[in-house]
């Protein structure tokens, strides 16, 4: 009888004791799209993860991939399904709509230390985050686009976009002077800007007489003559060209390309001799547009507390730098000193662009309004409707859009 | 165990003619066998079905804590007056159209060969049936490669080669030959299976027939035509009925090949529904759409059988 | 005169057998690509002219596959999916189609007209609803749902084949297992069921088939990472930046080899299901 007694104590520690210290350990989901092969997935899960998880034993973060394509689409049916992620990094131009869905935390009100962590940061990413007065999430990582062209085929890039155009010229049948995916904002507001064009009124609330104004008009025929000509890749009209293929094979002279391009080029086609410059400038100035995610914490997340725990972590020194190496710009201002950053190879370029970019429209209707540009640009490229009828049209759209119907 | 038997076999005797009356069983037993499929049936595919209408008459939310406004027939008006929806519509009959006639006429063509060739028959089977397990993603992939614009892509670098064209195509850039990439995955994905039904039809044809009808004189053809076609009559209503249904669900090879765009211009049916409820978040309105495409789905099969069907009773031999 | 008739035979013969070569070629080519490719160094995807055979052989990309993270996962996920889909598929139709073969019963006529009627509504159109009322009943998120949802599929038509399969099937041996004094369950089971082999197969297989590559409701139920299943991790090797198909391929083929190896091994089974199916429904 004795042993019995003494054995069923001794099961249920077993039972008991595991259970009550499993308790104490918290797992939350960290949603991104980091590339499953990339460096920057790697330094995630291989060095920061790790770091965090051992300064923080009854926290661990697991991460989850998704694929870009339909990653907006999947966080918005997680929300639905309320069964999402606890910390996303959020592409900036969802942060506005998704704030107005009420997916996401408001951090300025329930992160007590909140105003340290936005002091610390760059003012133009932090404003992504705005909403309604408050703050939804901390910025991430920051990048614009740089023109990075191949300089044995293009010994010298050029500083305007009169320039650009005179190149053509001389273009090899087969080749093409410059090349982009879409007619998407990531793609042609950057040509928008440097013509001196614009979406909308500095108070986002009118379109009208500004995406279809002289400059944006002008910007989006300059685009579509060079599709025409064949000095621009016909990936604008969705082709599915392979720019970076095209580039690395020499067919392809000059691209707008992100931060992360280097860490790639690097591991893949290490001799390969890379140039960068600014956006070819126009009316407006060499203006690219600003990229970039912010690291949020969704609203219905089950461990509020931890999730913040990590994203004080995400704006730590450690963290932001060991990020930048993997060509996720850091949007810490106080970095910027340290000696990685001051001699280095290619952020340079980035920073100084960095100062003449301009963010997309902080509405949360901007995917909406993102797509009406797209469409109307398209049907410009393709011959089908004249520019300035197919930006009017996309003027009364936007018009509407912003007016939140 | 015995006294069952004696039992039983007593009981036919006495009445011999009306044994089938009593069945064997209790009455509840179909009912077992019956309801657990159907509990899952009802629960998983009828439900959902009376509960998609009750959606569509609503402007849904399903992000928890709005409110779904009760808006009547209004995602069915402005369906009607879409005009993106209709070109999808339209876009899923055509594929529907051309996917079922190809592999209509590829499997039956390569069924008769494949009844008619003397080595190899199985192996032929196999290979030609093969695309047909083949997974809808993995291979919408491989054809978005095989039609890779520029001239490393497979199918410009055979069709300049062999002069079809003399520049490489932009498969993705327009709707028309996007759809020529779509429209053969369609057929060469679906020809097996066709094949291997038309097949089975053909063997089931006694070869006495033919071998009388070569005596009197005929040729293959006319023997294609005349014997053939007729005697497997009920068997190519199915193959068409089956795969009409089965083309106007087109899916998942348009979404990964195409997207739906350029413009949307190769949008189908169910893509469109599908981005208007997962990408813009009007479930209600998704709602409505699909309901309408039942509808037209249901229609085109009961007309196809009725009007096809008719004289749908396999000949007699 | 029955000299050339014979020798004309035999050349229509070899032209027979030939363009059903030269077709093998059209429908195994692409696959054959896609194998070939699988194999091609990231380089070597959009090389000019493309080749059919790689010029320098590569296992990286299978090694990168392998070694991510959660591709070994996704696989067994997979195939716990849609072994259990099959399985319960299987079950439930054989029971129901077995209902409807060889008992009379109240009401029989319009189940049977209904379930018949919802053979023409395409499944996806119910994705919404599903979803929702997944959602609702917490079976979000988790692969027993996803199996529930899979299952709830096929049913339709599998009851529908099953049934013209039994049908077919002479009478006697259930028969005289029942004046042996066997019950329903025993002759279902004992007798009828290995009879009906064939069409069992084609229908465990082809559901098995329909869990293992399926994408949309997947991508959208699963949310954790490890739940994931095989097409997505394969749609994942899709970069945001460029694409690298060797690697997709390699995990493709992952994904395709148990589904061949499958098919050749039980393709006498299957094909004999469908079509009896078919030819008699």
């Amino acid at each position: 009888m004795k042993t019995k007694l003494v054995l069923s104590v001794i099961v249920l520690l077993f039972i008991v004791v595991p259970a009550t210290l499993a308790q104490d350990v918290v797992t939350i989901k960290f949603w991104h799209t980091y590339n499953e092969v990339s460096p920057e997935n790697q330094t995630l899960t291989d060095t920061l993860i790790p770091m965090f998880e051992a300064a923080h034993p009854n926290i661990k973060v697991e991460s989850v991939p998704y694929p870009y394509d339909g990653f907006r689409q999947a966080l918005l049916t997680a929300a639905a399904g309320g069964e999402g992620a606890d910390v996303v990094r959020l592409d900036i131009i969802w942060s506005p709509e998704f704030a107005a869905q009420g997916i996401l935390m408001n951090l300025s009100e329930k992160m007590s230390d909140f105003q340290q962590y936005a002091d610390a940061v760059f003012p133009g990413p932090l404003s992504t985050n705005a909403y309604d007065g408050a703050y939804y999430g901390l910025p991430l990582d920051t990048n614009t686009r740089v023109l990075v062209y191949n300089p044995a085929v293009m010994p010298e890039p050029p500083k305007t976009i009169d320039e650009l155009a005179a190149m053509c010229a001389d273009l090899p049948e087969g080749s093409f002077l410059f090349s982009d995916g879409g007619t998407y904002g990531w793609a042609i507001l950057p040509w928008i800007w440097s013509f001196g064009g614009d979406v909308t009124d500095p108070e986002i609330a009118m379109a009208t007489g500004y995406v279809n104004g002289e400059k944006t008009v002008a910007a989006v025929q300059f685009i579509a003559d060079m599709v025409k000509d064949g000095c621009f890749s016909d990936g604008f009209i969705g082709s599915g060209l392979d720019t970076w293929g095209g580039y690395f094979g020499g067919t392809i002279y000059s691209m707008l390309e992100g931060p992360w391009f280097y860490p790639t080029q690097e591991s893949q086609y290490p001799d390969f001799k890379v140039g960068a410059a600014l956006m070819p400038a126009g009316e407006g100035g060499p203006v690219s547009v600003v990229g970039g995610e912010n690291i949020v914490v969704s609203a219905s997340s089950a461990h509020p507390d931890e999730a913040m725990e990590f994203v004080r972590f995400t704006q730590s020194e450690e963290y932001q730098l060991e990020m930048s190496k993997v060509g996720q710009l850091t949007v810490l201002s106080s970095l910027l000193k340290n000696e990685y950053f001051v001699n280095h190879p290619y952020y340079g370029i980035f920073l100084e662009q960095l100062q003449t970019a301009k963010a997309r429209t902080p509405h949360p209707a901007y995917t909406q309004i993102e797509t009406v540009l797209g469409d109307a640009a398209q049907l410009v490229l393709r011959g089908e409707m004249s520019a300035q009828e197919a930006m009017d049209a996309a003027a009364e759209e936007i018009d509407a859009l912003l007016a939140g119907s | 165990m015995g006294t069952n038997t004696t039992i039983a076999a007593a009981r036919r005797q006495r009445t011999p003619s009306r044994d089938r009356a009593k069945p064997y069983y209790r009455w509840y037993v179909p009912y077992v066998f019956l309801i657990p499929g159907l509990v899952l049936y009802l629960l998983w595919t009828v439900y959902p079905l009376f509960y998609q209408l009750y959606i569509s008459f609503f402007d849904w939310k399903i992000i928890p804590g709005q409110e779904s406004t009760f808006v009547g027939f209004a995602n069915y008006q402005t369906a009607f007056a879409d005009k993106t929806f209709w070109l999808a519509m339209s876009n899923t009959v055509t594929y529907a159209i051309i996917t079922v006639i190809g592999q209509m006429i590829a499997g039956f063509a390569v069924a008769v060969l494949v009844n008619r060739v003397l080595v190899g028959r199985r192996f032929f089977r196999t290979v030609y049936y093969l695309p047909v397990v083949t997974s809808w993603v993995v291979v919408s992939f491989l054809f978005i490669y095989l039609f890779s614009p520029g001239n490393s892509g497979l199918i410009n670098y055979i069709l300049t080669q062999i002069g079809v064209i003399k520049e490489p195509i932009s498969w993705m850039a327009n709707s028309s030959t996007a759809w020529v990439a779509i429209y053969s995955l369609g057929i060469w994905k679906g020809l097996g299976w066709s094949m291997v039904i038309f097949l089975a039809a053909l063997q089931g044809i006694p070869a006495e027939l033919y071998e009388a009808a070569a005596i009197d004189g005929t040729n293959e053809w006319q023997r294609l035509l005349h014997i053939t076609m007729p005697l497997i009559r009920r068997t190519i209503l199915f193959v068409f009925v089956a795969l009409m249904i089965g083309g106007f669900q087109v899916f998942l090879s348009v979404l990964l090949i195409t997207g739906g765009g350029p413009l949307h211009r190769t949008e189908v049916a169910l893509t469109y529904m599908f981005d208007r409820s997962f990408g813009q978040l009007k479930f209600g309105y998704g709602a409505a759409l699909s309901y309408i495409l039942a509808v037209v789905i249901v229609v085109v099969s009961v007309t196809q059988t009725r009007l096809f069907g008719r004289r749908g009773q396999d000949v007699e031999y | 005169m029955l000299d050339t008739t014979r020798s004309q035979q035999r050349l229509f013969n070899v032209v027979i057998f030939l363009v059903l070569c030269l077709g093998v070629i059209v429908a195994v080519a692409p696959l054959m690509y896609m194998v070939s490719t699988a194999f091609k160094g990231a380089s070597f995807v959009q090389e000019y002219p493309p080749r059919f055979i790689p010029e320098t052989l590569t296992l990286e990309n299978f090694q990168t596959a392998f070694s991510s993270r959660n591709f070994g996962r996704a696989f067994l996920n997979s195939a716990l999916v849609a072994i259990a889909t099959s399985v319960m598929v299987t079950a439930l139709a054989s029971t129901m189609a077995y209902a409807f073969a060889r008992f009379e019963f109240r009401g029989k006529r319009i189940l049977y007209a209904g379930l018949l009627t919802m053979l023409m509504i395409p499944g996806v159109v119910l994705l919404i609803p599903q979803f929702i009322l997944a959602k609702n009943l917490g079976l979000m998120n988790s692969l027993p749902g996803l199996v529930l949802v899979y299952s709830a599929g096929p049913l339709a038509f599998d009851t529908f084949l099953l049934r013209g399969f039994f049908e077919s099937l002479p009478s006697e041996l259930e028969e005289s297992a029942i004046i042996d004094g066997a019950s329903p369950f025993t002759v279902f089971w004992r007798v009828l069921m290995p009879l009906a082999a064939p069409a069992i197969s084609t229908v465990a297989i082809f559901s098995f088939l329909g869990a293992w590559d399926e994408y949309v409701m997947a991508l959208n139920f699963l949310t954790d990472e490890t739940l994931r299943t095989l097409p997505i991790a394969i749609a994942n090797f899709r970069g945001q930046h460029s694409t690298n198909w060797g690697l997709v391929f390699a995990g493709s083929l992952t994904a395709v080899v148990p589904t061949v190896l499958l098919f050749v091994f039980f393709q006498r089974y299957f094909i004999q299901g469908i079509t009896t199916g078919a030819v008699r429904g």
